[in-house]
């Protein structure tokens, strides 16, 4: 916190709004988002958190006012630059989104593979962000003999092999006991602390501990303000 | 390389999952092909008997006798040089009755009993572009030909080939608007099942999305999928045709169509199954 002040700018919002058919999903969002820094977005189921992060990886484009991912703008990327950014964007989601039909491995590589990193080079990484995570035994496992802790693990895995600058967490403990949900947090946080800015969106701000992360709080798509607690007073 | 063996691992995967729609888009594709080629053979059957009729397809041009073999050949020239005609030849007397006694050796004694003085006339044998060959242009041209001075009379022998001619043009007018309905419905087809296979594999396409994959990867197993189906489909309905046209041998005497229109029919079937599958994977944004 006390480098946010000096450090890049990773993504800005400003006046962003964008509606599905009539009603407004996002309205009237100012907000930067720094490097480095841990990013807590709540609200009520609908409030428009996984729409905000989104606009962020640019699965969606603002009806109005402009997205600005790491010089990436959402008014002038043409869409054969999108894979340059997601490459740039680790995505978690509370579904874990993993290819059922290949092995743990398989999955983790994925990114790499895509890309065109060589051989050696996957395989390198793979297995020693797998021993990281404490998977290496599930290396050769399909997604669907894992424990859902065990698949959020891999789809984090995943979304940090290729080394992103942001990691995006939409609900990630969303399918997940409390004790297992913790493990995540835990590993979110760690994730955060080697540098990598991280975004997590999340129905219940409690999951993250207090003064470890900033937080912004989404109602009928209006961000309100920054104070966790003042605003769960405010919104039971 | 490892991006050419993820890719072709994704194409594996998607050939191999759920094989019930693609099957029925293959059947639909065959059994279109069969029809076209049908029409193909037919076409192709009916220009053999054009080209083995060919000769046959030409005007026979009596000159007056007072036309010298010079005249004659100024003629042939002149007509040589109109529109839609092919060649002509110069028949002249002596050569007319070589051809005479050469074609109809039993009445030699005609030209035995009219005598030492007399002589054949000097004829033209035109033969007409192809393309001319409809009735109402070869009454024209006839006529024309028998306005010049010096022709005596322009004869075209067998009553029954513009016939055979309007029936050949009309086949192959068919046989191109068969093939222009064949590949808007077959692209059509493979474009809806190209589709389906995106919506059944939406989370693999999101996942590969949100990995970063670039288009064409994401892409080239739905595209190849498509072209498959279109050789495979084409390929399909040529052997169908084949064995169809070997039962139906001993009844109706015909041919085959030649390999390079067999090679043409898997061409076209792999355009259409890739303009299809292109478009049936087009993505305008994401
Ligand atoms: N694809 C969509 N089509 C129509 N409406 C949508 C779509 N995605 C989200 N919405 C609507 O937009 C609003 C915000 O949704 P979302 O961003 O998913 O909220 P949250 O993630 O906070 O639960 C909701 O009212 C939701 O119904
Ligand atoms: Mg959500």
């Amino acid at each position: 916190m006390l480098l946010a002040g000096m450090s890049k700018l990773l993504v800005t919002m400003s006046d962003v709004r964008l509606s599905y058919g009539r009603t407004p999903a996002l309205d009237k969002i100012e907000m930067e988002i720094r490097q480095g820094e841990f990013l807590v977005i709540s609200g009520p189921s609908g409030a428009g958190k996984t729409t905000l992060l989104r606009l962020i990886w640019m699965g969606d484009k603002p009806d109005s006012g402009l997205v600005d991912v790491s010089g990436f703008r959402s008014d002038r990327i043409h869409k054969r630059e999108l894979p340059q950014l997601r490459r740039k964007i680790g995505i978690v989601f509370q579904d874990f989104r993993l290819l059922y039909s290949r092995t743990v491995f398989d999955n983790v590589a994925l990114p790499l593979q895509v890309t065109g990193t060589a051989n050696r080079v996957v395989q390198k990484r793979v297995i020693a962000l797998l021993a990281r995570m404490g998977l290496s035994h599930r290396r050769n496992s399909f997604p669907h003999e894992l424990s859902g802790g065990e698949q959020q693990r891999v789809a984090i895995a995943r979304a940090m092999v290729a080394h992103p600058v942001i990691l995006l967490a939409d609900e990630p403990t969303g399918n997940l006991d409390p004790e297992v949900s913790r493990e995540v947090v835990d590993l979110l946080l760690e994730i955060n602390r080697g540098g990598t800015t991280v975004v997590m969106a999340t129905h219940d701000p409690r999951q993250v501990p207090a003064g470890k992360g900033r937080f912004l709080f989404l109602d009928g798509g209006v961000l309100r303000g920054a104070d966790r607690w003042t605003e769960l007073d405010e919104k039971p | 390389m490892s991006m050419i063996r993820s890719a072709v691992r994704e194409i594996s995967l998607n050939l191999h999952s759920k094989p019930g729609a693609r099957l029925v888009t293959l059947l639909m594709v065959a059994l279109a092909f069969i029809v076209f080629n049908t029409f193909l053979i037919i076409s192709w059957n009916l220009q053999g008997l054009m080209d083995r009729e060919e000769s046959l397809i030409g005007m026979e041009v009596f000159l007056q006798r007072n036309i010298s073999e010079a005249e004659g050949r100024v003629i042939g020239d002149n007509i040589g040089s109109m529109p839609d005609v092919k060649s002509v030849y110069f028949v002249s007397s002596q050569e007319a009755e070589a051809l005479f006694r050469a074609e109809l050796p039993g009445r030699t004694d005609l030209l035995d009993v009219m005598g030492s003085d007399f002589r054949l006339p000097t004829s033209l044998q035109v033969v007409f572009e192809r393309e001319a060959m409809t009735q109402g242009r070869i009454s024209d041209i006839s006529r024309q030909i028998s306005s010049i001075a010096g022709v005596d009379e322009a004869v075209y022998g067998e009553d029954y080939l513009p016939g055979l001619l309007k029936t050949v043009t009309t086949i192959r007018r068919l046989v191109i608007l068969l093939g222009i309905v064949l590949v808007s419905s077959i692209s059509m087809v493979v474009f809806y099942t190209v589709r389906l296979s995106v919506v059944r594999r939406s989370l693999t396409v999101d996942i590969m999305r949100i990995v970063g994959a670039p288009s064409w990867f994401i892409r080239i197993p739905f595209v190849l999928e498509g072209i498959l189906m279109g050789v495979t489909g084409s390929a399909g309905g040529l052997a169908l045709a084949a064995l169809l046209s070997k039962v139906l041998s001993s009844a109706v005497t015909h041919r085959f169509m030649p390999f390079s229109w067999m090679t043409l029919v898997i061409l076209l079937g792999a355009v259409t199954g890739t303009v299809g599958a292109l478009a049936g994977s087009y993505e305008k944004e994401r």
